[in-house]
């Protein structure tokens, strides 16, 4: 594995990004607006139906934390798009680059941009609402690890499935993250779902994260079951997505890379 | 010494076999010419020489050394420039280099970019977008693009398609120097015959997926073995179409030439007899064979024989 290679795709991206404003929307606009709608929303129900200020933390902190998943799946599923309209996916594998070489620049910059996004809304989110994502303490960088894995494994199978179909199914990079969204319990807990959703809830492993952060949020306790849960389901994930973007990869070599778009 | 070695190369897509059983050498410091119509499989065999396409069967070994096994390795010393291929729209032709040059393992990146954009001319272009450039200036970054590792073996697919003349020729300049200086070899796919012949030592012509010949630009355009003679006719129009429709011999008329494809060796006879029949001529051009008439041949057959296998 060469460093400078991971440093090539990362330099990529981040000249890419000082120039796209697709790319800067991404990372502080729609943040901005989730804190505003949801914050503002919970801010009303707190206040008309008496339900406390936990209620504003649990949303808030909701949309804190899903920020990591969707930008980590977010780099890796749109970075092989950019790729793809640019044409310039040939430039790029014709140099000694590795597969992993390459799949882990993309990881690093989710893990960049995540952390950018975060801080932001985060900053956002305190003074507006008081909400202090720190206030998970020791259990952030679980989270925030766990939350990134997801990601992970959320932008390798986009990803293997656009190698696969090419970008005439890109909008999956945006809209996959969205259909996990309402199984994992991000915005409330998982036992109000009907029962046949709660059964693709508990195949989720972001939805063991996010009860855990609720629950830390409301009683000050966390579930540790729920996070080896989730890391064991995580990794498995993760090392099943890198199989199946492998295989892609390796479909798509047979037709030969130039006949990707 | 062979840096590419090409052994029993097979691509079959289904049914269609693109690329069939094709083995050729390229030696250290060779301009190798790779030849043929659209869809000969010129392109297919590109991918597969760049480590982008996986073979049905075969072997290519670079530097004695099999690409899959050492693909690092040896793409670390090999390169490729395409007018099909584009760099990064929203990045400016500094930062494309600057980026491509991390890919590579390259000593002082930053001095061999900037050295790469003056030898390209590309210096004032720095700041340029890629998506601002004219197609002319994006075939330029591409093949500075291609020279920043100093590659051993370098792959160029049309190199000077949409140049002006003037930038083509001194590109080719350029890639004859650096084969000069540095040894350097290079693989060339282009629909400029003449190009080709300027560069080329060897080519290698496919024909539906097969090597159909391998020599020097010469030797091929050699076994045509016809002359194209055109002359400014002053007397014996008429003679002239008799004898050329007694011998079966092509003649078209363009303005004030007559333009004739004879044998080479029976020019001579040719003229003597037009000559004696009362043809008179006030000028006269004798062309030989080059290798686009060979090209024209080959492309010429290729359409005869589908039309064969359809009907």
């Amino acid at each position: 594995m060469k460093l400078h290679r991971i440093y090539a795709i990362i330099l990529r991206y981040l000249y890419a990004f000082r120039r796209s404003y697709d790319r800067v929307t991404d990372t502080f606009y729609w943040p901005l607006i989730d804190l505003f709608l949801w914050g503002l929303t919970s801010a009303y129900f707190s206040a008309t139906s008496h339900t406390g200020a936990t209620f504003i933390t649990t949303v808030i902190s909701g949309v804190l934390l899903w920020i990591i998943v969707w930008r980590a799946q977010y780099e890796i599923s749109v970075g092989l798009l950019t790729d793809l309209w640019d044409r310039n996916l040939i430039n790029i594998f014709i140099s000694p680059i590795t597969f992993s070489e390459w799949l882990i620049s993309f990881v690093i910059l989710g893990v960049i941009k995540g952390f950018a996004s975060l801080a932001f809304a985060a900053t956002i989110a305190y003074f507006m609402y008081h909400v202090q994502i720190l206030m998970y303490g020791v259990y952030l960088l679980p989270f925030f690890a766990l939350l990134l894995l997801n990601g992970w494994w959320i932008g390798f199978f986009v990803a293997g499935l656009i190698i696969r179909y090419g970008t005439k199914i890109q909008t999956l990079a945006w809209t996959v993250a969205g259909l996990v969204i309402p199984f994992s319990g991000v915005f409330y807990p998982i036992s109000i779902l009907p029962h046949w959703a709660q059964n693709i809830s508990w195949v989720l492993p972001t939805s063991y994260i996010f009860e855990d952060a609720r629950q830390f949020a409301t009683h000050g306790t966390i579930n540790l079951n729920n996070l080896g849960i989730s890391l064991v389901m995580s990794i498995a994930y993760v090392i099943i997505t890198i199989w199946f973007i492998r295989q892609g990869m390796n479909k798509i070599l047979q037709k030969g890379l130039v006949n990707l778009e | 010494m062979n840096v590419l070695e090409v052994k029993n190369l097979t691509k079959k897509f289904g049914k269609f076999t693109a690329v069939d059983n094709i083995s050729f050498s390229v030696k250290e410091g060779e301009i190798l010419g790779l030849l043929g119509i659209n869809g000969a499989g010129k392109t297919t065999t590109l991918q597969m020489l760049l480590g982008v396409m996986t073979p049905t069967s075969g072997e290519i070994n670079y530097f004695g050394k099999d690409l899959i096994k050492h693909r690092e390795d040896i793409l670390e010393q090999v390169n490729f420039s395409s007018t099909y291929t584009n760099l990064p729209w929203v990045l400016n032709v500094k930062e494309s280099l600057t980026f491509i040059s991390y890919l590579y393992a390259i000593k002082n990146r930053k001095k061999r970019v900037e050295d790469i954009m003056q030898t390209f001319q590309l210096t004032e272009l720095a700041k340029k977008l890629n998506s601002q450039l004219s197609a002319g200036q994006r075939t330029r970054v591409n093949l500075a693009k291609s020279m920043l590792n100093y590659p051993r073996v370098l792959l160029l697919d049309e190199p000077t398609a949409s140049l002006d003349p003037e930038i083509a020729k001194y590109i080719r300049d350029f890639l004859l120097e650096q084969r000069a200086k540095y040894k350097m070899s290079i693989i060339i796919t282009s629909h400029n015959m003449n190009e080709v012949e300027e560069v080329c030592d060897r080519v290698v012509f496919i024909k539906q997926g097969k090597i159909v010949a391998d020599d020097t630009p010469l030797a091929l355009a050699k076994t045509l073995q016809i002359s194209q003679v055109s002359l400014v006719l002053s007397a014996g129009q008429k003679q002239l179409e008799e004898i050329v429709k007694q011998q079966k011999i092509e003649m078209t008329t363009k303005g004030i030439f007559t333009h004739l494809t004879i044998k080479e060796n029976e020019v001579a006879d040719f003229l003597h007899q037009i000559m004696d029949a009362g043809v008179r001529y006030s000028e006269i051009s004798i062309d030989k064979p080059n290798l686009e008439d060979y090209f024209l041949s080959v492309a010429t057959k290729t359409k005869e024989d589908k039309n064969n296998e359809t009907t």
